[in-house]
């Protein structure tokens, strides 16, 4: 099967890989590109610099997401890189419209690239590996379960040292030591390079964040973070909501985790047995809307709708500014907000967003939940 | 005993006719804004061949858009404020039924903008009024074709009868391809929609040579709209200019492949086409892109054309509307640009009559040089 998404300007001798960054996703997709005996260059973590890269480089009009990226592939670029890996999925939002974008505007800027794009659309892992195929040229399939048994062990692990954060954070004595525990985990994880020792990592990280010392009766108010996928997983973009939310006393849970989407949107339908979160949120959602709109529009509501009969206490939305199906969440909220007694907060983030007003309303809120609670217990 | 049984029979009859005056309404309401601009005359005949009357919201005015305002929030586009101040002239005007699609994808995986998808779901939660909505979904990535579209429609109704569908369908198909047809043909857009609509056929009998000519490249709601566009149309063709505005599907979709473009986003088509296709044939002089502010397709869109415009030297103006835009300022813009756009073309003329001559000089030059060359002979 030909595919002419793929470029071919280098031989798989010489490629050397970067993607965008979101998140930790950079920790699995290195396990698994090293194993298929790859090179690889990762760009500096998204900051303030990025971000005007992008912004300098982009048109107006654009969401946050696709700057970040547009900053992560000339980043990249600059540090040697000469393939560009990226997903897409056709149908959901702009997202679809970002790699031809980014190709581009890194042509007219004068770069040397391969991009190497795969749909997540229907036929996923088939997809999938065919891109990590045309990047490698690896034809072992013991690299192939080697890197991919490696990824997504690395990745639960990551996933399970977050929740763990979210819970330990609000409830810990020694204020800063979930913080550090998490950070030291990361690095391991990074380092772990046997399918053993992947496999074991989330069982470590349990244990080692059970040692630290807890108030457990402490009351914490409960919120879900819900919203776009990019700004919820990345920290910089979201002005890492969670860590304020967590020294504010609060704890954070947030119902979109990288790895279950991933499981879900790769794993193919005959194993895959449990309710999937969309599934779950179609579902609950179904009072609202009847159907899905593309992005995460139809995840937001249900997972609102499911919150409220789980007993959390307040729900935050955040999306960057002009995001279209976060846009169409925006106006259903409030009725779910009246009709399932739920306070929601709604917070769009564009480049500009100062970071103490957006810390002022957040307080605003956890008071108005804490007040809210106590009217409960009287 | 016979007499009973007779009886029986007719009083099902007339519980049966009961049940279907029931099930029908008898009005329709269609609000005038987004899908009612490319589609109206195919719901009209559709609509009135099932034997509903078609009601209609009236004109956008500042009315209708601060009433949409209310309801929404601030974040949303212009176009779906309007839509919302719409449904609610149309339930002030006491249609309780309205006709709210959500057209997913109008081909595999060419998918509309997510808030067109979401119409109905942003009209049911944010109106607290009843009212009843037939909401069809049109969604061809899912296999959800028009036909389907059409009995869902039918269906929600209470029509069920194929062969009704049918005739209604091909009526519809009749009406909207008329309307086609005379806009292809450069007739006015309200004309046009007039005329269709009625079963009369009009073409266009002169075609005035202007100074000028521009194509617009935006979407019907917006153009079409007077109150949105500021009556564009009108206020170019005032200051002696040709507008083009629409381009059949088909030729759209070949300019976009002759620059190397795939097709995206389903209701883009109508904008990047249209451009394309003018860029491509050099009939006019400039082109304008008017697109509402916030919108995210439209965006990316005026950029992807203002990158091929810049490769074939080709003015492009981008105006962005919303329901602030002081009509002042829009008119100093278009003026400006109208103006550039004569003076570049007295420019390009007199740059021509000069390579003619020079061009003349040469003939006479290779003439000599025939004759001399024949003397030598």
């Amino acid at each position: 099967m030909k595919n002419n998404k793929m470029g071919n300007k280098f031989a798989a001798k010489e490629r050397i890989i970067a993607w965008p960054r979101m998140g930790r996703i950079d920790i699995p997709l290195k396990a698994l590109v090293l194993a298929l005996g790859a090179k690889v260059v990762i760009p500096p973590a998204n900051s303030n610099e990025a971000l005007e890269i992008g912004v300098r480089n982009s048109i107006e009009g654009i969401c946050l997401p696709y700057k970040l990226n547009l900053a992560n592939y000339i980043m990249a670029l600059e540090k040697g890189a000469n393939t560009l890996m990226m997903f897409q999925a056709p149908g959901s939002c702009r997202l679809g419209n970002y790699t031809k974008m980014a190709q581009k505007t890194l042509n007219q800027m004068g770069y040397n690239f391969d991009m190497v794009i795969f749909d997540m659309y229907k036929s996923k892992m088939l997809q999938t590996l065919q891109a990590f195929w045309h990047v490698t040229h690896c034809i072992n399939p013991w690299c192939y379960y080697r890197g991919f048994s490696l990824g997504f062990n690395k990745l639960f692990a990551i996933d399970t040292a977050e929740k763990l954060l979210f819970y330990t954070r609000p409830r810990e004595l020694n204020k800063g030591e979930a913080e550090k525990c998490y950070n030291k985990w990361l690095e391991i994880v990074d380092n772990t390079n046997s399918i053993r020792g992947a496999k074991r990592l989330k069982k470590q990280i349990i244990a080692d964040f059970k040692t630290i010392p807890i108030d457990k009766n402490k009351k914490v108010p409960k919120v879900y973070l819900i919203g776009e996928f990019f700004v919820l997983l990345d920290p910089y973009t979201n002005q890492n909501i969670e860590k304020e939310l967590g020294e504010m006393g609060v704890e954070v849970q947030r119902q979109i985790m990288f790895s279950d989407w991933l499981e879900h949107v790769l794993k193919p339908s005959l194993f895959y047995h449990k309710e999937s979160h969309r599934e779950r949120s179609v579902r609950y959602a179904k009072e609202y809307m009847k159907r899905a709109i593309g992005g995460e529009c139809i995840e937001t509501i249900g997972d609102t709708v499911y919150a409220a009969k789980h007993g959390i206490d307040g729900i935050i939305h955040i999306s960057p500014f002009s995001c279209m199906p976060e846009i169409v969440a925006q106006n259903i909220l409030p009725k779910v907000s009246k009709n399932e007694n739920i306070p929601v907060l709604s917070l769009v983030l564009d480049e500009q967003t100062g970071k103490a007003g957006y810390i002022t309303r957040i307080e605003a809120f956890i008071d108005l939940i804490k007040r809210r609670q106590m009217d409960y217990l009287n | 005993m016979l007499l009973m049984l007779y009886t029986f029979f007719e009083n099902i009859q007339i519980i049966k006719e009961v049940m279907k005056e029931k099930f029908l309404y008898k009005k329709i309401g269609i609000p005038k804004a987004l899908s009612y601009y490319n589609n109206y005359p195919f719901y009209y005949g559709f609509f009135n061949s099932l034997g509903l009357e078609v009601v209609l919201s009236d004109k956008t005015t500042t009315k209708t858009i601060n009433d949409g305002t209310k309801y929404v929030v601030s974040d949303t586009c212009l176009p779906i404020k309007v839509y919302v101040g719409h449904v609610i002239n149309l339930l002030d005007k006491g249609c309780e039924v309205i006709f709210i699609p959500s057209l997913q994808s109008t081909d595999y995986k060419i998918n509309n903008c997510s808030k067109i998808r979401g119409l109905p779901e942003i009209i049911r939660n944010v109106i607290n009024r009843p009212f009843t909505m037939i909401e069809p979904t049109l969604d061809k990535t899912e296999g959800v074709g028009l036909n389907d579209f059409c009995i869902e429609t039918a269906r929600l109704l209470g029509v069920k009868d194929r062969k009704v569908i049918k005739k209604a369908v091909d009526k519809g198909w009749e009406i909207y391809n008329s309307f086609m047809k005379m806009t292809q043909s450069g007739v006015d857009y309200s004309e046009a929609l007039e005329n269709a609509i009625k079963g009369k056929f009009a073409r266009k009998t002169v075609d005035i040579v202007k100074p000028l000519s521009v194509a617009i490249m935006a979407h019907g709601y917006n153009l079409y709209d007077e109150r949105i566009s500021l009556n564009l149309i009108k206020k170019l063709e005032k200051m002696d200019v040709k507008v083009y505005a629409s381009v059949s599907k088909e030729k759209s979709l070949e300019a976009l492949k002759q620059l190397g473009e795939v097709q995206y986003w389903a209701n883009e088509l109508e904008l990047t086409g249209t451009a394309a296709y003018y860029l491509l044939n050099k009939k006019v002089d400039g082109i304008i892109a008017l697109s509402a502010f916030g919108c995210g397709p439209d965006s990316l869109m005026v950029d992807e054309i203002s990158y091929h415009c810049k490769e074939h030297g080709m003015p492009l103006i981008h105006l962005t509307i919303d329901e602030h835009t002081g009509e002042a300022g829009f008119i100093t813009r278009i003026e400006a640009f109208i103006d550039m756009l004569l003076r570049r073309k007295r420019n390009l003329i007199v740059k021509k009559s000069d390579s003619v001559k020079s061009f003349k000089a040469n003939v006479i030059d290779i003439k000599k040089e025939k004759v001399l060359t024949g003397s030598a002979k």
